[in-house]
């Protein structure tokens, strides 16, 4: 009971009263085994709450091949279908108040047979009347980490919305504000702020990070989410730069004394 | 100028293009995502490290399907298809890559190549002593050492992981010590991939090999011909397939070649074997990189040949051979 109350108050806390986004469901732990690699998508979750919203309604999944399937809401809970399609997905929700539209975006990357459409294509397809665009969005076999600086764009009617002010907060209790520039575009460096981290990539599980932007529009109020999962950067914690630097310069020596060595010895030379 | 219009001088141009392609190619022809490199199959150590690189080696995912696909065969019962597509298309793709090719992947575009006879270049500009040739013996000891890595870094190590025989670290081994992965990251920017894991002492072994491995390696290269290509696991790789590569070496010395042995002093894989009499004979060993200098510094007429299927694209010859020392020469002062 303990654990399924804690990441639910977690999140309440967190978010309670907050924007509508998409968070991972807390009963659903993902394939294990492959949560171990950098983002194969075997891990992919296949539930997912919708906070803050409508508990009920419809929210559209964008495949890989940019078809689009509508999945229920049943209790503010999704469930992805199966799919034999590889690559990335957006989980889509727009639900209209009585002042404007709120809308949550999720990406995220299926397992299967790999579809020849670029990610680009699936980013830059329009999904919300505002919207943050990853720009781009994290590599396949890989994902967002910590200490690492990552770019989107803020698009309003499809259209980039410069020097409009965007909110970063992650599940660490990290809260930072920034503005896109003249492009509409955005850099956001995820924090550094895990705590009990334990040496590897396996042993340690993602937090969330949530961007949200706002706009006021002839009278409407829009707002926009993107949620994403991020891990701590093992640089920041079990890998050492320095070490590796250290051993870098040995081998080098290494080298040198062969050199030493051979050329002593009157080996063949030009 | 036209003294300067030889073969090296357009491999070196293509080179530093296929450098650019491969270690920056994303912010300019391709784009970040894996789905959008060139082929994501190259026969060459192009890193997938690298985010800013336009196609990456193939043993990355070799590598991978050995540990997830291959080993369900011993684990998950997973039918034989089905757990050999992935591997099959990989090994396709490579197939059909080296017929265009062949190994000249190598000698004209693998980034840790050129980047290797750039440091080269630097030690001779440096004064250091080259070493122009190993010895025999130490060339047939070496030769191995890239069999070994191909059969346990890149097959059996990754089916162990996948199987649950050993950890997850070895599950791509290679990947972890190539000194490609250090290298190309660096040259766009990135430390993010020098470093030592404190993950385990699979983990600690494997990132400390991979760094005093780079190290040996920029500091064997000032003096040395490309010191880990004649290690590299491609090289076993793409002689499974050499047979079928329209582009080959072919020498043709039955009547003119006296065994002066300039060509074995040119190839920086010390390739003794390209001495020996051949008549009308496809002579491109495993370990050749197709770079073409053997050519250049034979003095006979039409000994040694580029040859593209039935087209023979460049032959040896006494002119070309005199204008090639004579750059040799003024390029080592």
């Amino acid at each position: 009971m303990k654990k399924i109350l804690t990441p639910l108050l977690l999140t309440l806390s967190l978010y309670g009263g907050q924007p509508l986004h998409w968070a991972p469901h807390h009963c659903d732990t993902g394939n294990r085994a492959a949560s171990k690699h950098g983002g194969h998508g075997g891990s992919e979750k296949t539930m997912f709450s919708l906070m803050n919203g409508e508990k009920e309604g419809v929210a559209r999944l964008i495949l890989p091949d940019l078809s689009t399937e509508e999945l229920n809401i049943s209790h503010a809970i999704v469930t992805l279908p199966k799919t034999q399609m590889g690559g990335y997905a957006a989980l889509v929700v727009n639900q209209r108040t009585g002042t404007g539209v709120n809308s949550a975006i999720r990406y995220l990357s299926l397992h299967g047979r790999p579809v020849k459409i670029s990610p680009t294509k699936l980013t830059s397809l329009p999904k919300a009347v505002l919207e943050i665009v990853p720009a781009p969005l994290h590599r396949e076999h890989d994902r967002y980490t910590g200490s690492k600086e990552y770019r989107f764009l803020l698009t309003f009617q499809g259209e980039p919305l410069p020097h409009t002010p965007l909110i970063l907060e992650t599940n660490n209790k990290t809260s930072q504000t920034y503005t896109s520039d003249e492009k509409g575009v955005f850099a956001i460096t995820l924090p550094n702020d895990f705590k009990n981290v334990k040496p590897g990539r396996s042993e340690n599980k993602p937090s969330e990070f949530l961007l949200t932007a706002t706009l006021k529009d002839s009278g409407l109020h829009y707002q926009s989410t993107l949620s994403m999962p991020y891990y701590a950067n093992p640089n920041d914690y079990w890998q050492s730069q320095q070490m590796g630097a250290i051993a870098i310069f040995f081998g080098f020596i290494g080298g040198l004394l062969i050199y030493r060595r051979t050329t002593s010895k009157g080996v063949k030379r030009g | 100028m036209d003294k300067l219009l030889t073969m090296s001088a357009l491999r070196r141009v293509i080179q530093l293009t296929a450098f650019v392609f491969f270690v920056y190619g994303a912010t300019i022809f391709t784009t970040f995502y894996t789905g959008d490199k060139l082929t994501q199959n190259l026969p060459a150590l192009s890193c997938a490290y690298d985010m800013k690189g336009g196609d990456f080696c193939t043993l990355i995912p070799l590598q991978h399907q050995m540990d997830h696909r291959v080993s369900g065969l011993f684990t998950q019962n997973a039918k034989l298809m089905e757990a050999l597509l992935p591997t099959l298309i990989t090994i396709g793709t490579v197939a059909a890559l080296i017929l265009v090719l062949n190994k000249a992947f190598c000698g004209w575009l693998c980034p840790l190549g050129f980047f290797q006879e750039v440091i080269t270049m630097i030690g001779t500009k440096l004064g250091l002593t080259q070493i122009t040739a190993l010895g025999r013996e130490t060339v047939l000891k070496i030769r191995p050492i890239k069999w070994f890595i191909f059969l346990f870094l890149v097959l059996i190590f990754p089916i162990l992981t996948g199987i649950g025989l050993l950890g997850h670290e070895w599950g791509a081994p290679f990947c972890a010590i190539c000194p490609s992965r250090i290298m190309t990251t660096l040259a766009t920017g990135d430390m993010a991939q020098v470093y030592v894991s404190e993950a385990g002492w699979g983990y600690f072994a494997l990132s400390l090999i991979a760094d005093l491995l780079f190290g040996l390696m920029v500091a064997l290269a000032l003096f040395v011909r490309q010191p880990f290509c004649r290690i590299c696991p491609i090289l076993p790789m793409q002689t499974l397939f050499k047979k079928i590569g329209l582009l080959r070496l072919v020498k043709n010395g039955s009547s003119h070649c006296d065994g002066c042995g300039h060509c074995v002093k040119a190839c920086p894989m010390d390739i003794y074997e390209i001495q020996e009499v051949a008549a009308n004979h496809d002579i491109t060993h495993s370990d050749c990189t197709l770079c073409g200098r053997c050519i250049e510094f034979c003095p006979q007429d039409g000994v040694m040949n580029f040859k593209y299927g039935p087209l023979t694209l460049h032959s040896s010859s006494k002119q070309g051979f005199k204008k090639r020392l004579k750059i040799d020469k003024w390029w080592k002062g």
